[in-house]
């Protein structure tokens, strides 16, 4: 506590210099000795303080470039992953399209193979393992307005999975070629399913309002819609809990490709010899048409 | 004025060389140079009160950047270091300010 006493009494904190003046007057000296190199001690010091400085000063301004550095770099590596991601997407687009070319040129070549290749389109097309456009028919869902609050229920005017499943399997049975919710293609696995307030496609949650996209014969698809037990149904919802539902057709309507499709039947034929391939234990009991 | 030459030949020849310091080292270093500044000031107020003994200040600064980096030193074995260069530049900076206004005092005589 002395230091805070004598910082309050207001004495010198450091009382050397003094008490050396006091010995000094003792020993009868009026100047203070010179010492051995006539300041050069204190020079020395001082050079000594000065270096110090500099050295601080040049490794604060040394260490700070170095995490910008390093910062720098990893954006740097970033970005050159991405590219590098980037280019072998492509490459796979560009040898997925080979494959499709010496495919298409393979099975041109016999009766069977032009037959094969018309089923692997038509397999193609209905498991969305390739982007289709065309004429759509787009129903909407929406939820209700919260305009009356407290009337209704707080989530009665909400669109649930179920009326999304009901609609879509209501289009399938309709003749819709290809089916997207919200740009997203429907595969005939996809789920649809709510978890907490999101409704989750494959396993992506998507928000409101849904725009359900049917490609094919739009007056078909229309017309057993509307006759169909899910339009009564979402009419229904329309009427009584305000659920918005409208439908609309479209000319150009473009749907990508379902993502990363996984062969659950299909084996390597030299593995499993040739009965190995047709397994029938897939969703629909169909499995593969083709050994 | 000698003075005032080594300190700027300090930083001069600090900036032309530019030594690395070891990293060990690195913890030591602005406590070493918070000490020195006190031992500076308490030789400035020593001379314009005329009491400036060389001897003194050489071994206040030896003793006080020796003594400083010692006690950081020891903290970083206790694992307490950064407590104690808090320690430590707080008492300095209380010695520096206290030398800092009694030299306003004599130069400005406020």
């Amino acid at each position: 506590m002395s230091l805070l006493s004598d910082l309050f009494a207001g004495k010198v904190l450091d009382p050397g210099y003094a008490e050396a003046a006091a010995r000094r007057e003792a020993a009868g000296e009026r100047e203070p000795r010179r010492g051995r190199f006539r300041h050069g001690g204190v020079l020395l010091v001082l050079i000594v303080v000065g270096l110090l400085i500099a050295v601080a000063v040049a490794e604060v301004r040394r260490s700070e470039p170095v995490a910008q550095q390093q910062r720098s770099r990893l954006i740097g590596e970033i970005r050159t992953r991405t590219a590098e991601s980037d280019e072998l997407q492509r490459r796979l687009d560009r040898l997925r399209a080979d494959t499709e070319r010496q495919r298409v040129a393979a099975l041109a070549r016999s009766e069977a193979g032009r037959r094969a290749r018309a089923d692997l389109t038509a397999a193609g097309a209905a498991a969305a393992a390739v982007p289709v456009e065309g004429t759509a028919l787009v129903v909407t869902l929406a939820d209700a307005e919260p305009q009356d609050g407290g009337r209704r229920r707080a989530d009665a005017g909400r669109v649930y999975d179920q009326d999304l499943q009901v609609l879509v399997n209501a289009l399938w049975a309709a003749g819709a070629r290809a089916i997207g919710i919200n740009g997203q293609r429907l595969t005939p696995t996809t789920a649809i399913r709510t978890a907490g307030e999101a409704i989750l496609v494959d396993y992506r949650p998507l928000t409101g309002p849904y725009e359900v996209t049917a490609l094919g014969d739009r007056d078909r698809i229309e017309g057993a819609l509307r006759r169909s037990a899910a339009g009564r149904r979402l009419q229904a919802l329309e009427d009584r809990f305000g659920v918005r539902y409208g439908t609309r057709r479209t000319d150009e309507a473009r749907l990508p490709a379902a993502g990363a499709l996984q062969l659950r039947h299909a084996r390597p034929r030299g593995e499993g010899g040739r009965g190995e391939g047709a397994r029938g234990e897939g969703p629909r009991g169909e499995g593969t048409r083709r050994p | 004025m000698i003075a005032l030459i080594g300190l700027v030949a300090g930083v001069v020849l600090g900036l032309l060389f530019e030594p690395t310091v070891p990293l060990w080292l690195q913890p030591y270093l602005p406590i070493a140079i918070v000490a020195a500044l006190d031992a500076m000031f308490g030789g400035v107020r020593a001379r314009l009160e005329g009491i400036f003994d060389e001897k003194v200040f050489v071994v206040s600064f030896v003793s006080n950047t020796i003594i400083a980096a010692l006690i950081v030193f020891l903290g970083d074995q206790l694992g307490v270091g950064s407590q104690l260069s808090t320690g430590v530049v707080v008492v300095l900076g209380i010695r520096i300010f206290s030398n800092a206004a009694a030299i306003r005092r004599k130069l400005f005589g406020a």
